[in-house]
């Protein structure tokens, strides 16, 4: 199903309700997160995915049920240098994935610090994902499927393993997020736009590990 | 120079890899040709008077490669029997020789060594040629064939000798040309009724009887009478080649010293490949000696051939040489249907049978001679002057395009058509090459001309020294770059291994395992080099351009990035650089607003502001956004200008889109700029210099550009773009501005200096301020003064209009129309300066402007305070409107 198009999109007039939700990916460097947003967003797979600077924008929109789900999806850069960046990404996400690379135990490693830390700092209702990318490289396995399996649930965050190569389980995560996320009425799209990121957040803000460090 | 030399061209067969393959990162393995292609390179560099020169490799279809190279039509296989003297043998001897130990030198070796790989030059010299190709295969790893002759080939090549641990060192060359001149000397054809089988199993004997394998070769071929008529000197050189062992075997240098060759010995001054001596820190012209011109006459060669042979093959490939279609016309490109291939019958066990092997496989190292013709003929209604352009003429300085006689209106009119077919006009194309040629040897006291003729163009052959020359690299840089460590492991190793095999990865040479080294070399290098920076993802972007250029040159490829980083992202890589590039958007932002306020206000109005898109394009200077062909016309333009040409640069990609961005909301344009849509190059490049010339000099001020030196020094004003906006000269110059004050507002500043200048206040000087580029009479700027009437009539700027900001205003945000209001309508297009007290009400009321669609508003910084001590305020002319 390499070839499939994006996630399905609201055809036509949607009669729901439509949400909005911000969900931000973090990971280390390399491990596909630009490359699980791209098949998502456009079902395109690029095997020299360039690296992301800074961190990149793109929304997409899912259908469930009578409910229209729209991602605001924070693509942020996986070089640890950009960690001093990641709060004014997660800041006031909905959901979050989390990716590590199964054949490589230090993405592993590196997620569960980003889970440590969404868990700390992010809002206290945010649904995590941790996805383990590159599933197509089985035979290259570093982290097994119980393990990552074993501390997401005790973590109670959404676990699979997914391929943005392959596709497969690409649009499984972000549905079931979507599911996992509160459709209730503060999650609509009304409120006004905060868009972006205010860089003179960091100011005020006491988490205050934005620019500093 | 090409002299008596031919472009030569074999082609060959780098074997495939099965495509079910990937390697340890999950990426698909490199090809071999890519493999093949990176090392190629290397050898492009090696000069010597005695080795042919490589030019260039072509990647084919298939994992087929094609090489050009320097080729003469004589090999030593042909050398006449007559002319085999003593002598001439003992020069060929010292020839070959001198090649070998300058290849060894190079960690190289031949190991295709032969008659037919021995060329002999018109003038006598010998050359060798294929003595890259067991270089360029990694040492035959990536292709199907064996790199060698058979018959030359030492023993160790076919069995393992004890205590010798590797077969194929240096010496198994000196074999080779041991073999050669035997035969050669003999003047008869060593085994020719052998097959493969039976001359491998003859070489391998000689490991086993001790007797010296000349004698044995003699005796193979019952000649001893013509061995008695050999030199005693020859026959001591051959003896001495063919040691079976390889560790008592002399190498090429050792052979050089044996007392018999030293009057054939050549002392060559081994000049570095083309450039290397613009920076080189010796006295380049120490050596130099004039010809002596009065006898050149008889010889004299056609001035086409005393061109470089890589300027030669340039221009042949604009002369609409196609060496595919010539290889496929010779019938060197055979290709057989895959099914031919197919065994015809396979057994249980996986043995096959009835497959042919594909003879196209194996290495034809015949070399097909690339015809001249073609290029002559293009080439020829040119005057022969038009060879050597003269720098200095006597009515210099006007003529853009350098170069002299009848074709210079003709060139000129040709510098002004797309550059697309600029680089595809032969004629063009050869009078710039040899003119920047000429000026990058006069490189640094060149610099003010080759910065003139880059604003017309740069031709891509000499691209990367012109850069060079442009971003003002002199001295040791090679020597500099080999000081620095780029081995010893860094904590961001990690980080540049994974981001390296996905940067610029389309490229063919970038993507070679070659390529990957250099660039994290390159990197590394950087990041040791300045312990104050820091490597950001991006950084790889930014250094690929000038790798691809400087393949071969690390160092310079170093050496450009390190001038290119201060000059255009000075402190991006700190390790906090937050500040540095919310400025650095501020501005932007604010430059978005004064030159095209519509844009501006729609992109506001949707949230899409800068930060979401634009710091990949600053960080890189647009490296990370651009394949590379564009990104070098990019900016080729922008290593012209200051600091602040990316900014504009930046507004014109915005102008281009401009159509589309309007009519999109938030979503579409953040998808529109996830992969940035085709921009039209050429025409950004003007747009932004268009933008460039009509922005205030201060109005991109920032802080953390870099300061320039107060002093001018000697650096060429011939571009009126180049004036940094950062060189603060006296207190009315910009100052910096808090980052909470820049974000909050919407227009731009004008320092008081800019505004003087600008408006002419201070009478006319010769000012190189870019709006002032025209001979327009009209003032280019409007300065409206937002006090109060009173506080106007008491004092104001010469020639400005009071628009009082207190009641200007109606209540719906819209401008009250007054006389002066209608002024102000009237001079859309101009700079409009609003000068009011200190305090935020002149800021207020340019963002209203703004927000009105009112473009190119400024505001002056600090008001009319900042004019006060100079004393051209006036008291106005009393208007009559009522």
């Amino acid at each position: 199903m390499a070839g499939r198009g994006g996630a399905q999109w609201p055809n036509g007039a949607a009669q729901g309700k439509i949400c909005q939700f911000k969900l931000v990916l973090l990971g280390e460097s390399a491990v596909g997160k630009s490359s699980l947003v791209l098949r998502f967003v456009k079902g395109q797979f690029h095997e020299y995915q360039e690296s992301t600077i800074g961190a990149a924008f793109l929304t997409q929109t899912v259908c469930l049920d009578d409910t229209t789900v729209k991602f605001e999806i924070w693509d942020t850069a996986g070089q640890e240098r950009y960690h001093s960046l990641a709060p004014m990404y997660y800041r006031g996400a909905q959901a979050a994935i989390v990716v590590y690379d199964i054949t490589n135990q230090d993405t592993f490693g590196r997620a569960k610090t980003w889970v440590k830390e969404l868990q700390r700092q992010a809002s206290p209702n945010i649904v995590i994902a941790l996805a383990g990318n590159k599933a197509d490289l089985a035979n290259k396995r570093m982290v097994e499927y119980d393990e990552a399996q074993a501390y997401a649930e005790e973590n109670s965050l959404l676990f699979m393993e997914t391929s943005a190569k392959t596709a497969m389980n690409v649009n499984d995560i972000f549905l079931a997020i979507a599911k996992k996320l509160p459709k209730s009425e503060q999650g609509q799209a009304s409120q006004p736009r905060q868009r972006g990121v205010d860089l003179n957040e960091q100011n005020q803000s006491s988490s205050g590990g934005c620019c500093k460090s | 120079m090409l002299g008596s030399g031919e472009l030569g061209v074999t082609t060959f067969f780098s074997s495939s890899i099965p495509n079910d393959k990937c390697g340890a990162n999950g990426l698909p393995l490199t090809p071999n040709s890519i493999k093949v292609l990176g090392q190629f390179q290397q050898l492009i560099t090696l000069r010597h008077p005695n080795l042919c020169r490589y030019v260039d490799m072509i990647k084919c279809k298939h994992e087929r490669v094609i090489v050009v190279f320097e080729h003469h039509r004589k090999n030593l296989a042909q050398l006449e029997p007559h002319v085999k003297t003593d002598s001439k043998l003992l020069q060929v001897f010292a020839d070959v020789l001198g090649g070998l130990f300058y290849l060894h030198g190079e960690g190289l070796v031949h190991s295709y060594l032969g008659p037919s790989t021995i060329l002999l030059t018109e003038e006598g010299v010998c050359k060798l040629t294929h003595h890259g190709v067991y270089a360029m295969t990694g040492c035959g790893a990536h292709v199907t064939f064996p790199v060698g002759q058979v018959k030359y080939s030492a023993p160790e090549i076919f069995c393992k000798l004890p205590g010798c641990e590797s077969r194929n060192g240096s010496k198994v060359d000196t074999w080779s040309l041991g073999i050669t001149m035997l035969e050669a000397s003999l003047g008869i054809t060593l085994w020719a009724s052998l097959s493969v089988k039976q001359i491998i199993q003859r070489i391998l004997s000689f490991l086993t009887i001790d007797v010296p394998v000349i004698d044995l070769i003699i005796r193979d071929h019952k000649c001893p009478e013509k061995l008695e008529k050999m030199s005693s000197s020859l026959q001591h050189l051959i003896t001495r080649c063919l040691n079976v062992n390889p560790k008592q075997r002399p190498t090429a240098e050792e052979l050089l010293e044996e007392a018999c060759l030293q009057p054939y010995r050549k002392v060559h001054e081994i000049r570095g490949l083309n450039g290397c001596c613009m920076f080189s820190t010796g006295l380049r012209c120490q050596n130099l000696e004039l010809s002596d011109f009065s006898q050149v006459e008889d010889e004299e060669l056609e001035p086409l051939r005393e061109l470089d042979i890589d300027q030669v093959y340039y221009l042949w490939q604009l002369a609409g040489g196609d060496i595919i279609r010539t290889l496929d016309n010779a019938g060197k490109i055979k290709s057989r249907p895959p099914i031919t291939n197919l065994y015809s019958f396979v057994c249980d066990d996986g043995e096959s049978f009835g497959a042919e092997r594909d003879s196209s496989v194996l290495f034809d190292d015949h070399i097909l001679v690339l015809s001249l013709d073609q290029l002559k003929q293009r080439l020829s209604n040119l005057d022969e002057t038009a060879y050597y352009p003269l720098l200095e003429e006597e009515n210099d300085e006007s003529n853009g395009v350098g170069g002299n006689g009848s074709s210079n209106i003709e060139l000129n009119e040709t510098a002004t058509l797309p550059l697309v077919i600029k680089e595809k006009d032969i004629e063009y194309q050869f009078h710039r090459i040899l003119l920047y040629k000429r000026l990058l040897d006069g490189y640094p006291y060149k610099r003010a001309q080759i910065w003139k003729e880059a604003r017309v163009d740069i031709p891509p052959l000499v691209r990367p020294m012109v850069w060079a020359a442009l971003l003002e690299i002199e001295g040791d840089v090679y020597g500099r770059y080999i000081a620095i460590d780029k081995d010893s492991p860094t904590p961001t190793d990690r980080q540049i291994e994974v981001d390296i095999p996905r940067c610029h990865q389309y490229d063919d040479l970038l993507s070679s395992p070659m390529g990957h080294h250099k660039l994290k070399r390159v990197l590394k290098a950087w990041v040791m080099s300045h312990p104050e920076l820091v490597y950001w993802q991006g950084l790889d972007s930014l250094a690929a351009p000038f790798l691809k250029l400087n393949f071969n040159q690390e160092a310079l490829a170093f050496a450009c990035l390190d001038a290119f980083i201060p000059k255009y992202l000075n402190m991006f890589f700190l390790k906090d650089n937050s500040l540095v590039i919310q400025e650095y958007l501020a501005v932007f932002r604010n430059l978005i607003a004064f030159h095209d306020p519509a844009l501006s206000n729609h992109l506001e109005e949707i949230g899409f502001i800068p930060d979401l898109y634009a710091i990949p394009w600053f960080l890189t200077m647009f490296a990370h956004v651009f394949p590379l062909q564009k990104i070098f016309h990019l900016w080729d333009t922008m290593l012209l200008g200051n600091s602040s040409l990316p900014l504009c640069i930046g507004v014109a990609i915005l102008h281009q889109l401009r159509d589309t961005l309007l009519s999109f909301g938030f979503n579409e344009c953040i998808l529109l700029f996830s992969d940035m849509p085709e921009i039209d190059i050429e025409k950004c490049v003007q747009d932004s210099i268009r933008i460039f010339c009509s922005t205030p000099r201060s109005a991109t001020f920032r802080q953390y550009a870099k300061q320039s030196k107060s002093e001018t020094s000697n650096k060429p004003w011939t571009s009126y773009y180049s004036t940094d906006p950062n060189t603060i000269k006296s207190a009315l110059d910009s100052e910096p501005i808090p980052l909470e004050e820049l974000k909050a507002n919407r227009c731009s500043r004008i320092s008081a200096a800019d505004l003087i200048e600008l408006g002419e206040l201070a009478g006319p000087v010769g000012t190189k301020s870019p709006t002032k580029k025209t001979k327009n009479s009209r003032p280019k700027i409007l300065i409206i003064d937002i006090r109060s009437p009173e506080e106007y009539q008491r004092g104001t700027v010469p020639g400005s209009v009071n628009i009082p900001h207190t009641t200007s205003f109606s209540v719906e945000g819209t401008l009250n129309p007054t006389p002066q209001v209608n002024t102000l309508n009237a001079h859309r297009l101009q700079v409009k300066v609003i000068i009011g007290s200190q305090g935020n009400t002149s800021l207020n009321f340019g963002n209203k402007l703004v927000a009105l669609g009112y473009s190119k508003v400024c505001v002056l910084h600090r008001g009319i305070e900042a004019l006060r001590p100079t004393g051209l305020l006036v008291v106005p002319p009393i208007e009559a409107h009522t």
